[in-house]
């Protein structure tokens, strides 16, 4: 009986381990995702994937609905008004059903991924340092880029730097301005962080490719935060950090193209040196999205996937001469019958690129941080401290490259009226810029509402609530101390 | 030395053994030999030596044995009987030798007893009566193997004994004219009168020896039970068996079908009639709300998965698995068990039956055992049958002129004009068609061949059966589709010549290859317009019916011809079943098994020859390659202890399982081939990506369980088992758990006042039990925090890095969903069972449910799968009669009857509205649900469809958001209302006739709605045909109908047709499932052929169906997948 009764205890003790299980190969575990150079920066890298397809890019994405919410573009007549797109151009959201205005909120998911890449990485032991701190700082970027675009958009949100639910769950509202703080020390910590250089994938090697984060990024990022919390030295001087590092960055001039449109523009080629962080896409044959979207075909725009074209606001405030407009490098446009359609060109290569079955390589990339904000920043916050010449000086450089001669505002106040129309027309449909200045600049009332505001052009109704986004009903039903914007 | 000969001596016997049926002494040549070497020793000794060295059971009186002369013996390699002879020759003793037992007896009793002639005659009065002998009873089977436990009672008397471990009783001071019942479980009580059985009054003893016949009722079948035997009528659990035979009888490719209608409490559906097709099966319905709800499937003690590894094309249907495990594929993965080699197939339902099982069968457990080889001369075995397979039924579809006549008024009340593109009347296509695309696409003929070869034999220590089995079965769709199966079995049993160490080795292996239509063409059968151009050009090329600017006008439904689908698998399941007898009774046993399934898929999704010719030069070659393999092992290891306690029989088993899976997948896309013919070869094309559905993954499992079984008297049986089950499929954190039955049987039959009281009643049984057993048929690796690889098909790395992101929250706290499960039942049998009556309530709740729990997105991600205190109840009544109705020489006749009323419903689910299910279930009612308008009629007016709103209001525009509300105001289940099936089995002389019927009373979709996938009147190319029930449609204002206005352009009341009441109808069925008619070939034509067997047979499987149901089927109710077949087959069957 001994052998029997041995064998019995055995069986018991080593229960454990016959049922415990390799993790699978296919798949890391978290504990395994940020133990190894590779698999870290696979999961880092992962962040980009998702951008590059997800809630930044194309018809759900920040440059499109906000130029709908805006007053950037104006949306085809045969748009059904049950589409999602149509709430938001609008400005008619709901909190239900949360397929209509939920595209943002949905940021919190990527907010959790920086959250458990930021736990991990701190936690790893074994990663080499240079790759380890790289990657801390590439993920303290994108939270703070992403909590940038949530108190934006929303407001005053919970602010999440856990990866543990069960602590999430009950997260209230923070007030915006402790977001503004975590997202200034997100920045300021992965401008330490970060390497001047843009890296390939190994992380260690450098690269043409601008599609990693850079202290460039961090700064030309914390810039336009400090921008928009007031804080003008700051944003003056993360500014001129980038401006300053020529050897990287420099403005693209316009091809001369006054007779013949461009066939490209060199500002958003890939790797272009304007461009201080692209994203790549990820989809074979493929370019931009917003090419996709925003060059309307021979047969003009349609239900899908070309549903806009740009407002009759937007095209008056170009001044005469400005390249931009009137060279067709940025816009271009198309006449069917009696209607010409413009529509923004600044993405040239069309979205498809197969030949003979073949997949052509990418020529631009979507362009998420520039050079050419860095001076219209460095000029509003130049403006703000009273440096007059400073700020005409960022200015006439932007304004040069237009083709339009240098500006007659001499005043603060002058002055900073002429940068915020110059961010109009020089970021027009990229990134929800027109629309965030209009929020920030508290001028959205002024431009949104009104008989002859840009809402009721739409054939809207403004609203002021309307500036912020709701918050799906869905999410207030199941966070016990979510409470909704006012006005949904 | 065994024990049973030690007792034998320990114990004083009181009487020789003698036998009367068989007084003669056999010499039958053993091919014993013995070498033994001894002076002066005793007889007990020598017999000890011989049992030693022969493993045979020597019997005797030791009273009689110790008076004789020690002995002398020198033999070497001596044969067993010249051995006995010298022994016994000078001691007045004489032997016989039956099977393994040697009976020795005094030479003379036999002969006085025979004569009878010493009764003294005795004179009342004169001299005190001569007490009455003792009579010692031995009771044998007919292997002569001693009946431990017979009870022996005196006829007219109360007074019984039991028999002892060597069949043995003694009955003291017995009358010699009494009569003595004998009776022992699983065998045909014997009455015998003493006296005739030479007992004589004026002996001080006597001894009979009784043989019984194993009883012939059904009660004594043996039953495969977890982990051992039982039979039906000592089983406390609830278990149906259904033979190999009953399977054998039906042409049918995978056995799962052949249970169909047979089992209570089983509801078996075929997804399709496609060879290899899915099959669902449920047993006492659907425990679990999110997880699988497969039973258990167990071939020879190896865990096989419920789903098949099929991951490419979805024509071959589900088996009920779509979302949940490792394996979800499509088709059966039983469809690579052979049910050639089936033996037997036992369901095990209640807790007393799977709980063994622990947290693999809440959902039931099906235990296939294969054929093993029977003792005795070597036979062969050779089957052949072939047999031709056809759909049941057509459906009336409209013909070209009613077709042409619906578009024509469909225009003018639209007042629209005919467009270009309405090819169909506009004359792009010859409106003088008529082509009956049912009788085109799916009215073939399928083939069924099977041929079965089996050679079994050996002797008493090793027995073999091996079997090799070709199965090809084609498609009824045009094209050269076929699935063909080749099988070998293997079974070898050995024990050594003392029986103490046995080896049972089973290995079945099957290869199938597939090769299958990438699409079912019963949709385009049915829709496709009757006027629709030719499918072939007269080059024999497909016809695209290009139109004068080149252009397709229309999708060739045979393009499919073009797409092979490949689908090959070969499949192991072989295990060793290894036992050693350490002391009777106890038994150290370890099953090892191994189960190997390869799957390689093809599939060429875009091949030029299928695509429209104008579209050729821009599309690109595109195939799918799957690789896959789901290899796993386990070892069982047990002890067992069988032991008389009291008046009972302790019977106990403890064990453990050790199980590991591994699965691998992988799933290449290509793309770039410069031809159609080289798309087969990964190699030939320009990129390879491996797709996201390639994985990895591993699954433990180790348990420790335990059994105990005490049966008292025959009469109350108690039936305890307990288990500990760790599985890697769970979090850390609840990785273990018990799981546990307590199950008890009365049989009242045994109860003498039942005995007296009930005359009729042969046997009655009450059993219930109550347990708890689980179900882990979740995803592997659900409890981790994973990281997965972003990845699509045309996805270009981030960088060139393959980037990965997290799956989703994981708890690792996740756990079984476990069910207990109640049951009560009784088994009564009449006649002498000749009519058994079996009935049982089964009440099995499911609770910890495993669910999505809702999370607000700030945690980012929507829900985190937690174990919900949801319940799921499932009750079930089950009723099953079998009769013997005609028992003579010549005629034999039995039926059996099975009827079972499920009842299912979502019994608490605490936060169901703000659940992600608030849409799909309501508490207290069923987990499948249709919240539907009520239909109202055609307004006549408007000719539009009309539906009660809320309040009950007429609209033509019905509101919901949600599955379950706004205006859906009925709510249905498609559940089965009640189910079962009834067989007869008739045999006269040589002949046998077998047939079995099903039925189910269900709701299924309504055809008049159900194939109108568009408006009636509007073309949409390929599936523009109605049915002519449409007929009776609208046409003007005041027309009272149940079918809308024609009209050419997209209605909204399509859809609100089919999310109505009137979209269901009665789907019930009667369906005469199999019939099977063979003959046996009188014995003096084998004799003259020199066979042992020869048998020629008809089988038919889905002969008839009888149903008010208009659609095609009602079992699969598909108007895009095609109904199970009817199939004929005729077959011979010789054995040699």
């Amino acid at each position: 009986m001994l052998p029997i009764i041995v064998w019995i205890a055995i069986s018991i003790t080593s229960c454990k381990k016959l049922v415990e299980v390799v993790p699978p190969i296919t798949s890391a575990s978290s504990a395994i995702a940020y133990n190894t150079d590779a698999s870290a920066i696979s999961a880092v890298t992962g962040l980009y994937t998702n951008l590059s397809t997800g809630v930044v890019t194309g018809n759900r994405g920040i440059s499109f609905l906000c130029g709908l919410s805006a007053d950037e573009f104006t949306q085809y007549s045969g748009v059904a008004s049950s589409t999602a797109t149509t709430y938001y151009y609008l400005n008619q959201l709901v909190a239900s059903p949360s397929t209509i205005g939920a595209d943002f909120w949905g940021i919190y998911q990527y907010i959790y991924v920086c959250n458990s890449a930021i736990e991990g990485l701190t936690a790893a032991t074994s990663l080499t340092p240079a790759i380890k701190q790289q990657l801390l700082g590439e993920t303290r970027f994108m939270r703070g880029f992403y909590y940038f675009y949530l108190v934006n958009f929303f407001g005053d949100v919970p602010l999440i730097t856990s990866s543990d639910y069960r602590i999430n769950v009950g997260i209230a509202r923070t007030p915006k301005a402790q977001v503004w703080d975590q997202i200034i020390s997100d920045l300021q910590a992965a401008r330490d962080l970060l390497s001047i250089n843009y890296l390939d994938g190994t992380l260690v090697k450098t690269t043409t490719e601008r599609v990693r984060p850079t202290q460039g990024a961090a700064s030309a990022l914390l810039s336009r935060v400090y921008l928009y919390t007031g804080v003008y030295a700051k944003a003056e001087e993360q500014a001129s950090a980038v401006i300053n590092n020529s050897s990287l960055y420099g403005l693209v001039p316009f091809i001369n193209t006054s007779t013949t449109p461009a066939t490209q523009n060199d500002v958003f080629l890939k790797n272009s040196s304007e461009a201080i962080w692209q994203i790549q896409t990820t989809i074979a044959g493929h370019n931009t999205e917003e090419a996709n979207m925003y060059l309307l075909p021979t047969t003009g725009p349609n239900s899908n996937p070309n549903t806009v074209y740009l407002s009759p606001q937007l095209l008056a405030s170009f001044e005469a001469g400005d390249q931009r407009r009137f060279g067709r490098n940025w816009i271009d446009s198309i006449k069917i019958g009696s209607i010409t359609y413009f529509f923004p060109c600044k993405y040239r290569a069309n979205n498809y690129q197969a030949v003979n079955g073949v997949f052509a390589t990418p020529t631009e990339y979507l362009t998420a941080l520039r050079l050419g904000e860095q001076y219209l920043i460095r000029a509003e916050a130049r403006a703000q401290q009273g440096n007059i010449s400073g700020a005409q000086a960022d200015l006439n450089i932007i304004r040069t490259r237009a083709g339009l001669p240098n500006t007659t505002a001499a005043s603060q106040s002058a002055l900073l009226t002429t940068v915020l129309h110059e961010r109009q027309v020089e970021l027009f449909t990229e990134w929800g810029h027109r629309w965030l200045d209009l929020k920030r600049t508290g001028q959205v009332d002024a431009v949104m509402g009104g008989p002859s505001g840009a809402c009721a052009v739409k054939g809207g109704t403004w609203s002021s609530y309307q500036q912020l986004y709701p918050i799906p009903a869905q999410d207030i039903s199941y966070a016990p101390n979510l409470t909704q914007n006012l006005g949904y | 030395m065994s024990f049973i000969a030690k007792l034998s001596r320990v114990m004083k016997l009181t009487a020789l053994i003698l036998t009367v049926c068989a007084v003669h002494v056999m010499a039958r040549t053993s091919g014993q030999t013995i070498s033994y070497r001894a002076e002066n020793v005793p007889l007990k000794q020598v017999f000890a030596e011989i049992e030693k060295q022969t493993g045979y059971l020597v019997v005797y009186n030791s009273a009689k044995v110790g008076t004789s002369k020690p002995v002398t013996i020198n033999a070497k390699d001596e044969p067993l009987e010249k051995f006995l002879n010298t022994v016994l020759g000078s001691q007045g003793l004489q032997y016989m030798i039956a099977k393994k037992t040697i009976l020795i007896s005094p030479k003379e009793e036999v002969k006085k007893n025979a004569q009878g002639s010493l009764t003294p005659d005795l004179t009342p009065g004169l001299l005190p009566p001569p007490p009455n002998p003792d009579v010692t009873i031995t009771v044998l089977n007919t292997d002569n193997q001693p009946l431990e436990g017979a009870s022996i009672i005196i006829k007219g008397q109360n007074k019984g004994i039991a028999t002892d471990i060597n069949g043995r009783a003694t009955l003291r001071g017995v009358d010699p004219n009494a009569t003595v019942i004998i009776s022992f479980t699983g065998y045909v009580n014997q009455e015998v009168k003493l006296s005739n059985r030479g007992i004589n009054p004026s002996a001080t003893s006597g001894s009979v020896v009784i043989r019984l016949t194993a009883s012939t009722s059904e009660l004594d079948e043996m039953q495969v039970i977890a982990y051992g035997k039982v039979s039906k009528r000592f089983n406390v659990g609830n278990v149906t068996t259904v033979k190999g035979e009953e399977i054998q009888r039906q042409p049918v490719g995978n056995v799962l079908q052949a249970l169909e209608g047979k089992v209570p409490g089983l509801f078996v559906t075929q997804a399709n009639g496609i060879a290899g097709g899915g099959v669902t099966v449920r047993v006492q319905g659907q425990n679990s709300i999110n997880n699988g709800n497969d039973p258990l499937y167990v071939v020879d003690g190896m865990p096989i998965s419920s789903q098949d590894l099929i991951s490419l094309g979805n024509v071959l249907g589900t088996s009920g698995g779509t979302q949940y495990g490792p394996v979800s594929g499509f088709g059966s993965a039983l469809s690579y068990i052979n049910p050639s080699d089936i033996e037997s197939v036992e369901v095990l339902k209640d807790a007393a039956a799977t709980a063994i099982y622990g947290s693999r069968a809440a959902n039931g457990a099906i235990l296939i055992t294969t054929k093993k080889g029977k003792a005795g001369k070597t036979k062969i075995d050779i089957n052949v049958q072939q047999g031709w397979g056809k759909v049941t039924r057509k459906l009336d579809m409209l013909n070209t002129q009613q077709y042409l006549g619906m578009r024509h008024e469909a225009k003018m009340n639209d007042n629209a004009a005919v467009s270009a593109t309405d090819y169909d009347i506009n004359g792009v296509w010859d409106t003088t068609r008529y082509t009956d695309w049912q009788k085109t696409l799916i009215g073939g003929t399928s083939q069924y061949s099977n041929i079965n070869a089996n050679i079994s034999g050996g002797n008493a220590s090793v027995q073999y059966l091996v079997g090799g089995t070709w199965h090809r079965e084609t498609s009824v769709f045009p094209g050269s589709f076929e699935d063909q199966k080749g099988s070998l079995h293997l079974s070898l049993n050995a024990s050594s010549d003392n029986q103490k160490f046995k080896l049972q080795f089973t290995t079945s292996y099957m290869t199938d290859n597939n090769l299958l239509p990438s699409v079912d063409l019963t949709s385009s059968a049915l829709l496709t317009e009757p006027d629709a151009p030719a499918l072939f050009l007269p080059d024999g090329s497909l016809n695209w019916a290009l139109n004068s600017s080149g252009n397709s006008t229309w999708n060739n439904p045979l393009r499919y011809l073009y797409v092979p689908f490949k689908n090959k698998v070969s499949n192991l399941v072989s295990g060793a079943l290894l036992s050693y007898q350490i002391l009777p009774g106890l038994e150290l046993k370890s099953n090892f098994g191994y189960k190997k399934t390869s799957t390689y898929n093809f599939l060429a999704s875009t091949v030029m020859a299928a695509t429209k010719p104008e579209t050729r030069s821009t599309a690109i070659r595109k195939a799918v390659y799957a690789y896959g393999t789901d290899e796993s092992w386990n070892i069982e290891p047990q002890l067992s202890y069988i032991r008389k306690i009291g008046n009972g029989i302790f019977d106990a088993l403890i064990g453990s399982t050790i199980l590991q899976n591994n699965l691998d997948n992988t799933t290449l896309s290509g793309s770039g081939y410069t031809s159609d013919a080289l798309m087969e070869s990964p190699v030939a094309a320009t990129t390879l990506i491996a797709s996201g559905s390639t994985k990895t993954l591993q699954y433990k499992y180790a348990a420790l369980y335990g059994k105990l079984n005490y049966n008292l008297e025959n009469r109350y049986i108690v039936d305890l088992t307990a288990r500990r089950d760790g599985s890697s499929r769970f979090g850390p954190e609840s990785q273990f758990h018990n799981f546990g039955a307590a199950g008890a049987a009365w049989i009242f039959s045994q109860e003498q006042l039942f005995q007296r009281a009930l005359r009729f009643l042969s046997f009655g049984k009450l059993k219930a039990s109550y347990g708890s057993s689980g179900s882990d048929q979740i995803a592997d690796y659900a409890y981790l925090n994973s990281y997965y690889p972003i990845a699509g098909l045309s996805n270009v790395a981030y960088q060139g890095i393959s980037s990965i992101a997290p799956g989703g929250l994981t708890n690792p706290a996740i756990a079984w969903e476990e069910t207990s499960k109640l049951q009560i039942g009784i088994d009564i049998g009449f006649l002498n069972d000749r009519l058994l009556i079996g009935a049982s309530y089964s009440r099995n709740r499911s609770s910890n449910q495993l669910l999505g729990y809702n999370l607000p997105s700030i945690t980012g991600f929507r829900s985190i799968n937690q174990n919900l205190p949801a319940t799921v109840q499932n009750t079930s009544w089950e009723l099953s009669l079998n009769t013997v109705n005609i028992k003579s020489k010549s005629i034999r006749w039995t039926s059996s009857i099975n009827f079972t009323i499920p009842n299912n419903k979502l019994v608490d689910y605490p936060g169901l509205a703000s659940s992600s299910y608030a849409n799909n279930y309501i508490i207290g009612k069923p987990l499948n649900l249709n919240g539907l308008f009520h239909f109202l009629g055609v307004d006549p007016s408007t000719g539009k469809y009309l539906f009660a709103d809320i309040n009950g209001n007429a609209t033509s525009s019905p509101k919901s958001t949600t599955l379950l509300n706004g205006d859906r105001t009925v709510i249905i289940t498609t559940f089965p209302k009640f189910y079962g099936g009834f067989q007869n089995s008739l045999t006269y002389k040589g002949f046998q006739l077998d047939f079995a019927f099903q039925f189910t009373k269900q709701l299924g979709p309504n055809l008049i709605y159900f194939t109108q996938i568009i408006t009636p009147g509007q073309f949409f190319n390929g599936t523009s045909n109605q049915p002519v029930s449409i007929l009776r449609h609208w046409q003007k204002p005041g027309d009272i109908s149940s079918v809308q206005r024609f009209s050419a352009g997209a209605t909204a009341g399509i859809s609100q047709i089919s999310n109505s009441d009137a979209y269901y109808v009665d789907a019930s069925y009667l369906r005469l499932k199999n019939l099977s008619l063979s003959y046996e070939l009188p014995g003096i034509w084998k004799q003259k052929a020199h066979l042992q067997g020869c048998r020629i047979y008809l089988q038919g499987q889905n002969v008839l169906t009888i149903t008010n149901y208009k659609g095609l089927d009602p079992e699969n109710q598909g108007n895009s997948s095609l109904p199970p077949l009817k199939v004929l087959t005729l077959g011979l069957q010789i054995g040699f």
